[in-house]
C-alpha cells in the first residue's frame, strides 16, 4: 500500500532506501577512484625508454686502462626533454672486446673515479674498491660494477644507459 | 563492522544528535525531484574540486610548460583525457545545474523574507562560479585560452578611472604573460577554492537556520492537486494568498530517506552525464598560445555565448561601456537587491506576475541570443583543425622562402597557390617524405616531419584550389 506522502518512510522501505543511496555513493566513487588512482601512479608504470648513445671512436680508447667517456642522451622528463650527459667507464681489453660501466657506485649511488696507480675503481664516498673486472675488492659495495649493454657499429662505441637501484644485492633495473 | 565503528564513536562523539540535526530537517511539503538541484551543484562542485587537485598533480602554470603538461596529461597520464574531460565537462555542467537551482528558487519565491541572506549569498556564489570559469580558462595557455582570456581582461578596461588600472592589475602588469598565468592559477586554485568554501558553508548555515521554503501556499501544489484538508477557496485575482504555515505544518517529511534518495539519485545521473561526455566527446587543446597571431578570433565557452552575441550588437564609445559594464554591474546589482525589490511574502506565482514576467523576458533574451550567437557561428567558415595546424608549419618550416601561396613567396620552388587542384593526397605525402621519390632532382629538402605533421601539411596543401 502506498503510503501517504507526508510521512517517512520505516522498516524495509526505509533500509531499501539507505541500500539505494549508498549503492549511488558506491557507484559514483567507484567510477572515480579507478582512473584517479591510475592518473597518479600513471608515471610509476612507465619503462624507461632504452636507445643506443654514441660513446665516441672505439679506437681512441687506450687498451687495458679504463676511460671515461661522456655519452648525451635525450631524457624524456615527464612533458619536457631534457639532454643529459653520464660519464660511463669504458675498458678495452682487446681492439674490439670493450667493457661498460655505469659511472654509479653500487653502494650507495655515488661517483666512482680511477685510481690509475692501484689500478683500481675507488669510490670517494664510504671507500668501495672495484677492480678492472668490476669485482668488489673493499669496502662495503654489496654487489660488482654494474655493466651496460653495448655494442660496436662503424667503429663507434654504443651503449645503452641504465641505472641500477643500488644498495642491494642483486641488479635491479630502475 | 560499520555499524560497530560507528557505536563505538558515537559513545564517545555523542553522534546521534548531529545524526539527527543532519538527517531529520524537516520538508515541507514533503520530499521533491525540484529539490534537487542545490544538492547537485554541491556534488558538481566537489567533482570541480577533487579532479582539479589531479590536474594539479601534473600542471605547470608557466607560459613555457603549462600547454605542454596539459598536453601530457591529454596524451601520455592513463585516464589523463578522462580526468580533464571530467573538469570541463563539470564545469559546463554546473552552469547548467546552477541556472536550473536559481530558476527554482525564483520561480518558487524562495529568495523573499526570510531568506534574503540565502539569496544573497547564492548570489555571491554565481559570481565566484564566474571567477573560477574565468581564471580556468586561461590555464592550458593554449591560443583560445590566451585571446579569450585577452577579451575578458580588456572588458575590465571599460570601467571608468580604475578601468586601465584595473587591467593592469588582473594581468600583473603591462602584457598577459607569466605574471598573469601564476595569479589567474593562485586565484582558481588557491583564492577561489577557500573562498567559495566558506561562503557554501555560510549558504547551507542559513538554509538550517531558516529552513527550506517548502512550496508556496494557496496555489496548486506539485501534483496539481489542491490540498485535501484545506481546499482553498477560489480566490478573486490579485488577492494575496492565505498566510504560509498551515500546508508546511501538514506535510512534511524529514529530509532523510527519500530526499537524500532524490539527491543520490540525481548526483549519479550528473556524474553519469559528466563521465560519458568526457569519455566520448574530446575537448582537444588549439595551438600554443601565440601572443604576435593577431588574427586569432577566439570564442567563448557555450554559456558566455550569449553576452559574447550581445557585445556584437552593443559597438562604439557609448554602447560598448554600457555592455562591458554598466548592465553587467547593474544586472549583478538588480539579482543582489531582488529581495528587496520584491519583499512581499507572497510566494503564490499568481501574485508575482510582474517580476516572474520579467524573469521569463530575460531567459528569452539570453536563448535568443544564444541561439544567433550559434547561428552566426555556423555561418562562419570553419576551418579544419588539420589545414590550420598545416598552415602553421608551413609558416614554421619557412616553406614561404621557395614557395608562392597568392602573390606571398618566393618564387625559388613552384607556386602552391592552386596545388590542392593539380596534386593527390598520395603524391603530396610521398613527396614530403622524400622530395626525391616524386620530383628527381628537386632541391626540396626532406623535412623531419612525423606522421601527423604529414597529414596536416598535405591537408594544408589539398586546401589550397581555385574557388576555395
Amino acid at each position: 500500500m502506498e503510503k501517504s506522502e507526508g510521512q517517512a518512510p520505516d522498516g524495509a522501505r526505509r533500509s531499501f532506501f539507505a541500500w539505494l543511496i549508498m549503492a549511488s555513493a558506491g557507484l559514483i566513487g567507484i567510477s572515480l577512484a579507478v582512473p584517479l588512482g591510475g592518473y597518479v601512479i600513471s608515471p610509476a608504470l612507465k619503462r624507461r625508454e632504452k636507445s643506443w648513445v654514441d660513446a665516441g671512436p672505439v679506437g681512441d680508447l687506450p687498451v687495458g686502462e679504463p676511460a671515461q667517456r661522456d655519452v648525451v642522451m635525450t631524457l624524456a622528463d615527464g612533458y619536457r626533454e631534457i639532454a643529459a650527459v653520464k660519464g660511463v667507464w669504458a675498458l678495452r681489453r682487446e681492439t674490439n672486446d670493450v667493457t661498460v660501466y655505469s659511472p654509479i657506485c653500487t653502494h650507495l649511488g655515488c661517483g666512482f673515479r680511477w685510481d690509475g696507480d692501484e689500478k683500481k675503481f675507488k669510490c670517494p664516498c664510504h671507500g668501495s674498491m672495484f677492480d678492472t673486472e668490476g669485482k668488489v675488492v673493499g669496502g662495503p659495495a654489496p654487489r660488482p660494477l654494474d655493466r651496460l649493454p653495448v655494442k660496436i657499429e662503424n667503429g663507434r662505441l654504443m651503449v645503452q644507459y641504465q641505472e641500477f637501484k643500488s644498495g642491494v644485492k642483486a641488479q635491479e633495473e630502475i | 563492522m560499520a555499524s560497530k565503528l560507528y557505536a563505538w564513536l558515537d559513545s564517545r562523539l555523542k553522534l546521534k544528535p548531529v545524526k539527527d540535526t543532519l538527517l531529520d530537517e524537516p520538508i515541507p511539503g514533503g520530499a521533491s525531484w525540484i529539490y534537487v538541484f542545490g544538492s547537485a551543484t554541491l556534488f558538481l562542485f566537489a567533482l570541480q574540486a577533487i579532479t582539479g587537485m589531479f590536474l594539479a598533480v601534473y600542471y605547470a602554470p608557466t607560459p613555457d610548460h603549462a600547454y605542454d603538461s596539459v598536453r601530457y596529461i591529454e596524451t601520455q597520464v592513463l585516464f589523463g583525457a578522462f580526468v580533464r574531460g571530467l573538469h570541463h565537462w563539470g564545469a559546463s555542467a554546473m552552469v547548467v545545474v546552477i541556472g536550473l537551482h536559481m530558476l527554482q528558487v525564483f520561480l518558487y519565491g524562495a529568495y523573499k523574507p526570510p531568506r534574503e541572506a540565502m539569496w544573497i549569498v547564492g548570489v555571491l556564489l554565481l559570481l565566484l562560479t564566474m571567477g573560477f570559469a574565468f581564471t580556468g580558462y586561461l590555464l592550458p595557455w593554449d591560443q583560445n585560452a590566451y585571446w579569450a582570456t585577452q577579451v575578458g581582461i580588456n572588458m575590465a578596461g571599460g570601467v571608468p578611472f580604475v578601468g586601465t588600472f584595473l587591467v593592469k592589475v588582473m594581468r600583473g602588469g603591462e602584457m598577459l604573460g607569466a605574471l598573469t598565468l601564476s595569479r589567474f592559477f593562485a586565484v582558481h586554485v588557491l583564492f577561489l577554492p577557500a573562498t567559495i568554501a566558506v561562503l557554501v558553508a555560510l549558504h547551507m548555515f542559513i538554509l538550517r537556520r531558516v529552513g527550506p521554503a517548502g512550496p508556496w501556499s494557496g496555489g496548486l501544489d506539485r501534483r496539481g492537486k489542491r490540498p485535501e484538508s484545506s481546499p482553498a477557496p477560489p480566490r478573486p485575482e490579485g488577492q494575496p494568498s492565505p498566510p504560509s504555515g498551515e500546508r508546511r505544518a501538514r506535510r512534511s517529511e524529514p529530509f532523510y530517506p527519500r530526499q537524500v534518495f532524490m539527491d543520490a539519485v540525481v548526483m549519479l545521473g550528473v556524474f553519469a552525464v559528466v563521465a560519458v561526455l568526457a569519455l566520448t566527446v574530446a575537448f582537444p587543446l588549439a595551438d600554443k598560445a601565440n601572443p604576435s597571431d593577431h588574427s586569432f578570433i577566439p570564442v567563448p565557452e557555450w554559456y558566455f555565448l550569449f553576452y559574447y552575441q550581445f557585445l556584437k550588437y552593443m559597438e562604439g564609445p557609448i554602447l560598448g561601456p554600457i555592455a562591458t559594464w554598466v548592465i553587467p554591474g547593474g544586472f549583478i546589482a538588480l539579482l543582489l537587491a531582488l529581495p528587496f525589490l520584491d519583499p512581499s511574502k507572497d510566494r503564490a506565482p499568481s501574485s508575482r506576475r510582474t517580476v516572474l514576467g520579467l524573469g521569463a523576458l530575460f531567459l528569452v533574451g539570453v536563448f535568443a541570443l544564444v541561439g544567433l550567437s550559434l547561428h552566426d557561428l555556423q555561418e562562419m567558415k570553419r576551418t579544419d583543425p588539420a589545414v590550420a595546424s598545416g598552415k602553421a608549419l608551413y609558416d614554421q618550416f619557412g616553406c614561404i622562402g621557395c614557395h608562392r601561396v597568392h602573390a606571398a613567396g618566393g618564387s625559388v620552388g613552384p607556386d602552391l597557390s592552386y596545388v590542392g587542384d593539380h596534386r593527390d593526397r598520395d603524391w603530396l605525402i610521398k613527396h614530403f617524405r622524400d622530395p626525391q621519390s616524386t620530383s628527381p632532382g628537386s632541391i626540396m629538402p626532406k623535412f623531419p616531419l612525423d606522421e601527423r605533421q604529414l597529414t596536416d601539411l598535405t591537408a594544408y596543401m589539398l586546401s589550397l584550389k581555385k574557388g576555395a
